[in-house]
């Protein structure tokens, strides 16, 4: 019982999208770099994420395993045409600046394959807990990130001038977000491996070896 | 000097050091040369039929309806994944098995879809480059640029994994800081 719900967080913490499976890392090296573009992208991933893996969640399992990952890359293709509208309204400067970082998070690991390799072999009621999990982590390296490198490399938070006395500019810029994240990764595995919950000899699953 | 310059721009417009593009592939790829060489050459077949593939959508795709562009995008590479499983499957059934895998890892991810999507901004701002040939040889070139930056990995690959480097920081994040050095480095050249 305890098993299942470790299970259930693991998203979050233990197993998290970015730092310990190294998906959907463009996006956060790239436009990670301010909160502006960090929320933008948030509310992208959750709900295209979230829909494309539950109305996945419905594909029969009996179909090949390259017919499941076509139709799941559909369906997230069809779920992000509303995702996009609304974020026309929401957020119509970001939009532009994300460029093609907004299209490609509907062909992320996380819907294309993990749907397959790991959701779908859940029961619907965990996977739905589990999936929330999963876009948490990923929210909150997000937010990390683009609060950091905003802070250090533009000296705003949320686009607000603060009183930062040295900036680093680099770390706005992509080899910035490159290092940036190394580095967090770093320090994610050093506190994981201190909390007990061991390490991941290979660095990470990157599960995308194919079945 | 013609193929410095050559070596120079294909660095400069790396679709992985420059726009973090296929980056976990790589690192997957990276471990091991066999993988290594059959993902790019698969990736490349994506990224250079499939570019082909998205300018015929780009001409005949009216301009209300540039939100569908994705999903003709991907419904172009999931024809590209079948008939390339079909063709492996046809080729040798009996290192289907072992060649498929190098399919299922190329086809949906960021740096195939990417470049896709980056080319086709490229003709958006350069009109000259909006032509079938441009757009076949700029998919072409963002599959070299794969191997480039696959092998720039490999290179430091041991080092990166060796037990000198500190517990946490050994594989993935350490490439991710040697990814961003040279990424850095390129950075400069443009």
């Amino acid at each position: 019982m305890k098993n299942k719900k470790t299970a259930v967080f693991d998203g979050l913490l233990g197993d998290n999208t970015v730092l310990s499976s190294l998906m959907v890392i463009s996006p956060v090296i790239m436009c990670g770099n301010t909160l502006e573009n960090a929320i933008a992208l948030i509310y992208a991933f959750s709900a295209i994420t979230f829909f494309s893996v539950v109305l996945g969640s419905f594909v029969p399992k009996k179909l090949p395993y390259a017919a499941k990952i076509i139709i799941n890359a559909v369906i997230a293709s069809i779920v992000y045409i509303p995702v996009k509208s609304a974020a026309g309204e929401f957020f119509p400067e970001v939009i532009s600046r994300v460029g093609i970082y907004f299209p490609l998070l509907a062909v992320n690991s996380l819907i294309v394959v993990q749907s397959e390799t790991k959701f779908s072999r859940m029961k619907r009621g965990s996977m739905i807990a589990s999936l929330v999990f999963y876009i948490l982590g990923f929210d909150a390296v997000m937010i990390v990130t683009a609060f950091v490198r905003e802070l250090f490399a533009y000296g705003t938070i949320a686009g607000r001038l603060v009183d930062a006395d040295t900036l680093i500019s680099g770390l706005g810029l992509p080899f910035g977000g490159f290092i940036f994240l190394g580095l967090l990764c770093g320090l994610y595995r050093k506190l994981r491996s201190a909390s007990g919950r061991g390490e991941n000899k290979s660095g990470g699953d990157g599960n995308v070896s194919g079945n | 000097m013609f193929l410095v310059t050559e070596f120079v721009t294909l660095l400069a417009t790396n679709l992985i050091l420059t726009q973090a593009l296929g980056t976990s592939t790589l690192f997957i790829a990276a471990g091991n040369k066999k993988n290594l060489l059959w993902t790019a050459i698969t990736i490349t077949i994506f990224t250079s039929v499939g570019s082909g593939a998205a300018y015929i959508i780009n001409v005949l795709l009216p301009d209300g309806l540039a939100d569908l562009t994705l999903l003709f995008y991907t419904l172009i590479i999931g024809a590209i994944y079948v008939l390339l499983l079909t063709a492996l499957y046809f080729a040798g059934s009996d290192s289907f098995e072992t060649t498929r895998k190098y399919v299922h890892v190329s086809a949906f991810n960021c740096a195939v879809m990417g470049t896709l999507f980056t080319i086709t901004d490229r003709a958006d701002t350069y009109p000259e480059l909006n032509t079938f040939i441009s757009f076949v040889l700029s998919g072409a070139e963002a599959g070299t640029g794969f191997i480039l930056a696959a092998f720039i990995l490999t290179a430091a690959f041991r080092k990166l994994n060796s037990a000198k480097v500190p517990h946490s920081f050994r594989g993935f994040p350490a490439m991710l800081v040697y990814l961003g050095l040279i990424s850095m480095a390129v950075y400069a050249l443009r």
